[in-house]
């Protein structure tokens, strides 16, 4: 039985609805994220979790018990902000101990518990500091060890890396992830950062203008998208027209280029135009590279961006960017080369909207 | 949270209350000269008192003295610091904000020991010399707010550069000064001349203690003697203070309106 | 925000000129601020210092401490501080109410407005308005005896007291409270209230544990302020009660007019004590407001 379930869940607020018939379960000790543009839901779904947000129509169960008539402070549910949300009068060891202090607890009781908590985000020495002496970083594993330290029985964390700096953001990302399978707490991440999303995520859950596009594994949402917007959001896409000219062969026309998909366009008609999707990393111009298809086209431009050479290459009218990685003993490609770009037919998806 | 919203607007409505009732009951006092029925006698029997033209006018004047001669005091100062001397302005500062803590009936006593007739400034000494004085003495007490007005002015737009547009073009510092740098501080001239304006108007310490005759003693002197009047000034006296704040408020929101970014 | 560029040495002359024009271009303000702030007041603040003869002494000083000096320091003490109480506790309930009381904005820009003005409505006026209001004749008073059969006067009550000056001076205390703490209350992040909440506390232990504890500065600070405000007023309490509520300024004014202390260095010794509560208060003031500000970062 899913620890954590979501049963259609709808808000709006007035005539605007912004969260659309939400379905989700979440096992236990499970690390989900939401992903998603500004504006499209999930920070909302997140504040229903909490309480802080009451759902238009559907129902919330956390352990079994559904949680329609319970106040956030009565949830015990931790939650760490995208601004911190340190209490700035109360030192590091005051503000991690608050959960406990409001809850009665005794005081040795309280003393040990903080001392665990700074010792997991490995801030000891910093017990008798106030926030403003902190960096962001510091601050923001503060507020983790706050929210943890009631032994929560489930984690929300509301896009708490977008304030900081690009490389705590990763050092940060990863140190959450590790306190978490230490802890076995089922966490849910609110985030916009793709990148962030694939890497520390056990599923992932794209939200669309208040609508769940695809829930999956990181490596489902990022090679099998199931939607347009799915595809293109995460990661870089191409993403190609092509003409149908046999539904039941599934051969598919780019330009003056015939190719069989593995993909069923059975549901098309002959004539008809499908858009595709193909990964940069998908393609190589080495003879040698695993590959059962190909495409040919000009050079349009190729950018050396180091360790990755990003080439641009027109096919029928359809640009279409792929990487190599460098390699000394290879020139790039030139612009106005014609090149063949090989790739394996599987991984051109068929795109649905 | 509805116990919220209505304690909240529980509090609104007695503060309301609190603040309102005083403003009807000085309207409905002030109609009440004539026996039986309201009128306007006491509004009559204080327009035709020659010294309330007298006094409101001398106020009046004193008011735009003070306008004129601080701001012309007050906008260099500002500009100045914030163009060449930014290490002097926590001293600025500071010395703005000294009238709101030394009180006003201090300050005058000083004046009256230091510019008497037998000290080396005697500005007591003749009628005009007092006028400067009580002019001097109002640009102080209104220090604060022009100071503050202007300089927040000042902040909105990039004075350094400016000023290096323009001289860059040739202007000499005088030309900067009027055609460049007051007209795009206006708002904050403004801002400052109607809190100034209220504060002189209804000003009484400096007055009554330099024995000069403005509104401030004159209302003062009504409210020992006559009954009706004094309410009947006092509507007057807020009507002047709402006036001055309504244009400080069209003021600003027009200010705002205007300044494209250089 | 402009940067500081260091002026043009040209071939370091003895009297750098760019400095020299500087220090000039402020000249006008710091010889008027001298002139017509400063030297007076520490004229006066000498002058407590000295005999009329012109020797040093703390005579005046201790002068100070006699019976009727020192009420009526203690009338003006005990008049700031009801009236600075009663305004910083009413006003600090307005200033929630438009903040964080959950109501239209347009309540708040109405408060807001209304608070500039009133701030600035001292003086006669404000007399004369609570006279016509709760003096003898007054709308409320008559109101009161017409509809409710209430005699306020009959209660004891007069306006001409120590109680209906400080009710009077509300008027633009509130106001300035309600201007003061607006700022301060905005600075309190919803942030903060939803971490108490999600860690279990209830509204009172957020508003004890958290809110106070960060707001305490600036309405203790902002409440010094309210105290000093009031304890340098005049005009209002002349018009009010004359000099039938012997507080400072009006025993000051009593002395610039007439001497009536026989003693002009005792006069300045009065004014130096009333700079000095100022003074304090305001130190006190901008100590605690940095206080506040350092935290709400």
């Amino acid at each position: 039985m899913s620890f954590l379930t979501l049963n259609n869940i709808q808000k709006s607020f007035g005539p605007v609805q912004v969260v659309k018939n939400f379905n989700m379960n979440i096992e236990k000790g499970e690390f989900v994220s939401f992903l998603g543009p500004s504006g499209c839901g999930k920070t909302t779904v997140l504040r229903m979790i909490a309480g802080f947000e009451t759902p238009t129509g559907g129902t919330l169960t956390i352990n079994g018990k559904d949680q329609s008539a319970l106040k956030p402070n009565q949830r015990n549910i931790g939650m760490v902000f995208q601004a911190y949300a340190l209490f700035p009068n109360m030192t590091v060891h005051d503000n991690v101990a608050f959960g406990l202090k409001v809850a009665g607890a005794p005081k040795p009781e309280i003393d040990a518990r903080v001392k665990e908590m700074l010792g997991l985000i490995k801030l000891d020495h910093l017990a008798d500091r106030f926030p403003y002496q902190l960096s962001g970083g510091q601050q923001q594993r503060v507020a983790l060890a706050r929210a943890l330290a009631v032994k929560p029985q489930v984690l929300l964390l509301d896009e708490p890396l977008s304030a900081l700096d690009a490389k705590i953001r990763v050092s940060l990302r990863e140190e959450i992830r590790q306190i978490q399978q230490q802890l076995g707490i089922t966490t849910v991440f609110v985030t916009h950062d793709q990148e962030e999303a694939l890497s520390i995520s056990d599923r992932i859950v794209v939200m669309n203008a208040g609508k769940a596009d695809q829930i999956g594994s990181p490596f489902e949402i990022y090679n099998t998208p199931a939607t347009r917007f799915v595809a293109s959001f995460v990661g870089t896409l191409n993403l190609i027209e092509a003409k149908v000219v046999d539904p039941d062969a599934n051969l598919i026309q780019i330009g003056d280029q015939k190719i069989t998909l593995k993909q069923s366009v059975a549901a098309q008609k002959a004539g008809e135009t499908i858009s595709l999707a193909l990964r940069p990393e998908a393609g190589s111009l080495s003879d040698t590279a695993r590959s059962d298809t190909a495409l040919t086209g000009q050079v349009v431009s190729a950018h050396f961006l180091g360790s990755v050479i990003r080439t641009r290459m027109n096919v029928g009218g359809n640009v279409i960017s792929f990487d190599m990685f460098n390699s000394p003993g290879v020139t790039p490609p030139q612009a106005g080369e014609t090149v063949t770009l090989r790739f394996m037919a599987a991984d051109l998806l068929v795109i649905r909207d | 949270m509805k116990a919220q919203r209505f304690g909240a607007w529980l509090a609104i409505i007695l503060g309301a209350s609190y603040f309102v009732i005083p403003l009807i009951g000085t309207i409905e006092f002030s109609l009440r000269m004539r026996r039986g029925e309201y009128s306007l006698d006491a509004y009559e029997s204080v327009f035709s008192d020659i010294q309330f033209r007298e006094t409101f006018g001398y106020s009046m004047l004193m008011a735009l003295l003070t306008i004129v001669f601080g701001m012309l005091l007050v906008v260099p100062t500002a500009y100045w610091v914030r163009l060449r001397l930014p290490q002097m302005r926590p001293v600025v500062e500071f010395i703005t904000l000294l009238p709101l803590v030394i009180p006003a009936i201090v300050i005058v006593f000083g004046y009256l020991r230091m510019y008497n007739s037998s000290s080396y400034l005697p500005m007591t000494g003749s009628t005009t010399g007092t006028n400067i004085l009580l002019v001097f003495s109002y640009i102080t007490l209104s220090l604060p707010y022009m100071y503050r007005a202007v300089d927040t002015a000042m902040r909105a737009i990039d004075v350094r550069t400016l000023t290096e547009a323009a001289e860059s073009l040739g202007a000499r510092w005088t030309t900067i000064m009027f055609k460049c740098i007051f007209p795009n501080v206006m708002s904050g001239v403004l801002s400052g001349a109607f809190i100034t304006l209220a504060i002189v108007m209804g000003e009484f310490t400096f007055a009554a203690l330099l024995n000069r005759p403005a509104f401030g003693p004159y209302l003062q002197l009504v409210g020992a003697n006559k009954a009706y009047e004094p309410s009947a000034l006092a509507v007057i006296a807020f009507s002047i203070t709402w006036l001055s704040m309504g244009l400080l408020n069209l003021v600003s929101r027009f200010g705002k309106a205007r300044p494209a970014k250089a | 925000m402009s940067t500081v560029s260091t002026p043009m040495v040209r071939s370091a002359p003895l009297i750098n000129r760019d400095r020299v024009i500087d220090w000039l271009g402020i000249a006008p303000f710091i010889i008027f601020s001298l002139l017509f702030l400063i030297i007076p007041t520490l004229y006066l603040v000498a002058g407590a210092f000295l005999t009329p003869e012109g020797n040093l002494t703390l005579k005046n000083i201790g002068d100070l401490f006699t019976p009727s000096i020192m009420s009526a320091y203690w009338i003006s003490i005990r008049v700031s501080v009801a009236s600075a109480l009663g305004g910083a506790l009413i006003g600090f309930f307005l200033a929630w109410a438009v903040v964080l009381g959950g109501l239209p904005p347009s309540v708040r820009s109405t408060l807001l407005t209304f608070s500039g003005v009133a701030s600035n409505f001292a003086g006669v006026p404000l007399a004369f308005a609570f006279l016509a209001t709760l003096g003898r004749t007054g709308l409320v008073t008559m109101f009161l005896r017409e509809w409710f059969g209430f005699n306020l006067y009959g209660t004891g009550f007069n306006l001409l007291s120590f109680l209906g000056l400080t009710i009077t001076y509300m008027y633009f205390q509130i106001p300035l409270m309600v201007l003061i703490l607006t700022p301060a209350l905005d600075g309190m992040k919803k942030e903060w209230r939803e971490a108490s909440e999600i860690l279990g506390a209830t509204n009172r232990q957020y508003w004890t544990m958290v809110a106070l504890p960060i707001l305490w500065p600036s309405l203790l600070g902002t409440t010094l302020l309210l105290f000093a405000n009031a304890f340098g007023a005049i005009a209002t309490a002349f018009a009010l009660t004359g000099s039938s509520l012997n507080i400072v300024p009006i025993l000051l004014y009593a002395q610039i007019r007439g001497d009536v202390l026989h003693n002009a260095n005792l006069g300045y010794a009065i004014a130096l004590g009333m700079i000095v509560i100022t003074g304090v208060s305001n130190i006190l003031y901008l100590m605690l407001r940095m206080r506040a500000e350092r935290w709400q970062k």
